[in-house]
C-alpha cells in the first residue's frame, strides 16, 4: 500500500486519537471531562494497539519520516497515558502501614539492629559517662547552649510549657516537622555514601541526645527532662533507627551487592528505602504531634507521662514485631517500575 | 558518536524513543524551580508573618513542603514535570518509558541529598557527565530518566508536483529519502533545494530548478499520489 492511501485510510482514526490525548492531557478538569465524548476510555486500549500496529507498518514500509514521527509521537503520548500510575487507594495505604512496613523493617533486621546499636550505644555511654565526669559536657556544648538547655528544663521555674523557651504549640510542631523529618530523610539518603553518612548521623545524634540527657540528669534537672521526652521518644528514636537502617541497607547495596549487579542492587535497595522512609515520615509526624501537643504539657504528673511513653514503646514495638505476620496473603508488589 | 537516544521496546511491539537531557537544561529547570520556591516562601513569609508565633510554625510547614514534597508531587501528579521542567520541556519518566511512579520519584528526590554534595550538585554533575544518558545518582538508583518532551512537528504539505516515475530498483530507504526531501522543502530556501538536488544529477539528469521539480515529482509518485 502506498503511503497516500495508507494515510487516507487511517487519518480519521489518528485525528480522533490525538484529540482524545489533547483532552486527557489538559490541565483543566472541564477539558479532561470532554475526553469521553471524543472516545470512550474503554476504547483507548484498542485504539492504542491499532496505532502501534500502524506505526510498525509505517516503519516497515519506509513511509516518510514525517508520518512516522507523527505516529510515534502519538504512540508515546498514548503510552504515557496507558501507564499512568493509579492514585494510592485507601486499602493500599492501610495495608502498607498494617503489614508491609513492619514486614520490611523485620526483613532488614540486620541493618536495623546495627543502626539501633549505633544510636543507643553512644547515647547510653554518654549518659553514663556524664554521671561520673559531668565536666566533660563542656567539650560538646558551649556555655550559651548549656544555659539554654538548663533553662528549658529548670524544675524551679515551674514553666507552663516544658522543653522550650517560647513559642506556641503550632510553632513547635512546624519546627519539629521541618527539623526532624528532614533529619530522617537525610539519614536515609546519606547512607548511599558507603554507609558513612548514616553512621555519622546515628552516632552524632546518639552522642548529642545522650549529652543533653546526661547533663540535665547530673545537675538535677532530670525530672522535667525525662517526663518531656518520655512521650515522643519511642516514635522519634525508632524512626531515626529505621531511616538509619534503610541508609545502611542502601550503603551496603553499593559496598557489597552480592550476586547482583551494583545497579540492580541499588535499584532494589532504593525501593525498599523509599517504602521505609514513607513509614519513617508517618512516625516522625506522629512524634512531632506528640512532642508539640502532649510532651510539653507541664501539669500532667510525671508518672502519667512515663506510663504513656512506656505504652508507646510497647505498642510501636509490638507493631513492628507482629505487624503483617500471620496474614497469609503474599505481599502484593505494587508495580513500582515495571 | 554522542547519542543520547535510548530506545525502549514496549509490550505493544513498538520502540519508544527517549531523548535524555544533559546537565545544563536540567540545571536551568532546577534554577527556575528554585526561583519559584523562593517566591512561594516569600509570599508565605509575608502572609504567615502576620500570625505571630503560630505563623512561624505554619511557615516551617510550608518550608518543609516546598523543600521535600514539591518535586515529588509535581512529578507524579503533573506528568513528570515540575514547573521548571515544564518550561524547559523536560519530563521525568521511568527507565522503561512509563510515567514516573511514586516510589521512583521519592527515591530520586530524596537522593538529591547525595547529589548536591560536595557542593552545587558536584556528585550529580560528575555522574551525569559519566553516564551515557546523563543520569544523576538519584536517577541511577531510582531507575528514572529525564527526557525531552518532543514537540510534534506539524506535517508540512508536500509541494504539489505532477508525479514522475522514479527509476526502477530504488531501495526503500532511497525512496524514503526522496519523500523526506520533498517534505522538508517547505523549510529550505530554493537555492539550498537546488544545491541538494544537484547532488542527485545522476538520478534526475538535470540541474537547478528542473532537478528539484523532478525530485518532487518522484516523491509524489513514491507516496502514491496521482
Amino acid at each position: 500500500m502506498k503511503q497516500e492511501a495508507f494515510q487516507a485510510r487511517y487519518e480519521p482514526e489518528w485525528h480522533r486519537f490525538e484529540r482524545w490525548l489533547d483532552a486527557r492531557e489538559a490541565t483543566k478538569r472541564a477539558q479532561r471531562m470532554q475526553a469521553d465524548a471524543i472516545m470512550p476510555a474503554s476504547e483507548f486500549a484498542l485504539a492504542l494497539r491499532r496505532l502501534c500496529q500502524q506505526l510498525a507498518l509505517a516503519e516497515r514500509r519506509d513511509y516518510s519520516a514525517q508520518l512516522i514521527a507523527h505516529l510515534r509521537g502519538l504512540a508515546q503520548r498514548g503510552h504515557l497515558e496507558l501507564y499512568q500510575p493509579r492514585p494510592p487507594r485507601l486499602r493500599v495505604v492501610v495495608d502498607f502501614f498494617a503489614a508491609t512496613f513492619p514486614r520490611l523493617v523485620r526483613a532488614q533486621w540486620r541493618c536495623m539492629a546495627v543502626a539501633a546499636l549505633l544510636l543507643f550505644l553512644p547515647l547510653a555511654a554518654v549518659v553514663a559517662l556524664l554521671q561520673v565526669h559531668p565536666e566533660l559536657v563542656h567539650s560538646l556544648f558551649d556555655p550559651m547552649q548549656l544555659a539554654q538547655f538548663e533553662r528549658m528544663y529548670d524544675p524551679a521555674l515551674h514553666a507552663e510549657r516544658l522543653g522550650r523557651d517560647e513559642g506556641s504549640d503550632l510553632r513547635m510542631f512546624g519546627y519539629y516537622i521541618y527539623n526532624n523529618v528532614s533529619i530522617g530523610f537525610r539519614t536515609f539518603a546519606s547512607g548511599l555514601l558507603a554507609c558513612i553518612g548514616a553512621v555519622f548521623v546515628l552516632v552524632f545524634n546518639g552522642v548529642i541526645i545522650g549529652a543533653v540527657a546526661g547533663h540535665l540528669t547530673a545537675i538535677g534537672h532530670g525530672g522535667p527532662f525525662w517526663s518531656f521526652v518520655a512521650g515522643h521518644s519511642a516514635p522519634e528514636l525508632l524512626a531515626i533507627v529505621i531511616s538509619g537502617g534503610a541508609g545502611l541497607h542502601i550503603g551496603m547495596a553499593l559496598l557489597a551487592p552480592g550476586r547482583r549487579s551494583r545497579a540492580r542492587a541499588l535499584g532494589e535497595a532504593g525501593v525498599v528505602g523509599a517504602k521505609l522512609v514513607l513509614g519513617v515520615f508517618a512516625m516522625l509526624v506522629g512524634a512531632a504531634f506528640i512532642e508539640a501537643y502532649w510532651s510539653s504539657i507541664a501539669w500532667v504528673p510525671a508518672w502519667v507521662k512515663h506510663a504513656v511513653g512506656l505504652g508507646l514503646w510497647l505498642l510501636i514495638g509490638l507493631w513492628l514485631w507482629r505487624g503483617g505476620r500471620g496474614s497469609a496473603a503474599p505481599e502484593v508488589v505494587p508495580d513500582a517500575r515495571g | 558518536m554522542i547519542d543520547t537516544l535510548a530506545v525502549v521496546e514496549t509490550p505493544e511491539g513498538i520502540a519508544l524513543q527517549l531523548r535524555s537531557a544533559g546537565a545544563l537544561p536540567r540545571a536551568c529547570a532546577w534554577a527556575l524551580d528554585l526561583m519559584l520556591r523562593f517566591a512561594l516562601m516569600f509570599v508565605a513569609s509575608i502572609v504567615l508573618g502576620m500570625l505571630g508565633s503560630s505563623g512561624i510554625g505554619l511557615f516551617l510547614l510550608v518550608l518543609f513542603a516546598v523543600s521535600w514534597l514539591y518535586p515529588v508531587l509535581f512529578e507524579v501528579l503533573r506528568n513528570g514535570q515540575t514547573p521548571g521542567k515544564r518550561v524547559m520541556k523536560l519530563r521525568v519518566v521511568n527507565a522503561n518509558g512509563t510515567p514516573v511512579t511514586w516510589l521512583a520519584s521519592i527515591v530520586r528526590n530524596l537522593l538529591r541529598v547525595v547529589d548536591v554534595l560536595p557542593l552545587c550538585y558536584g556528585f550529580g554533575l560528575v555522574a551525569s557527565l559519566c553516564d551515557a544518558q546523563g543520569r544523576r545518582i538519584g536517577d541511577l538508583v531510582a531507575r528514572t530518566l529525564v527526557v525531552y518532551v518532543e514537540s510534534p512537528l506539524r506535517a508540512a504539505a508536500m509541494p504539489a508536483t505532477p508525479a514522475v516515475a522514479p527509476p526502477a530498483g530504488l531501495l526503500p530507504a532511497e525512496r524514503a529519502a526522496l519523500v523526506e526531501f520533498a517534505e522538508r522543502s517547505a523549510r529550505l530556501t530554493p537555492e539550498r533545494q537546488q544545491e541538494l538536488a544537484d547532488l542527485l544529477a545522476g538520478l534526475t539528469h538535470a540541474r537547478g530548478a528542473v532537478a528539484v521539480q523532478r525530485l518532487h515529482g518522484m516523491a509524489t509518485a513514491c507516496v502514491g499520489r496521482a
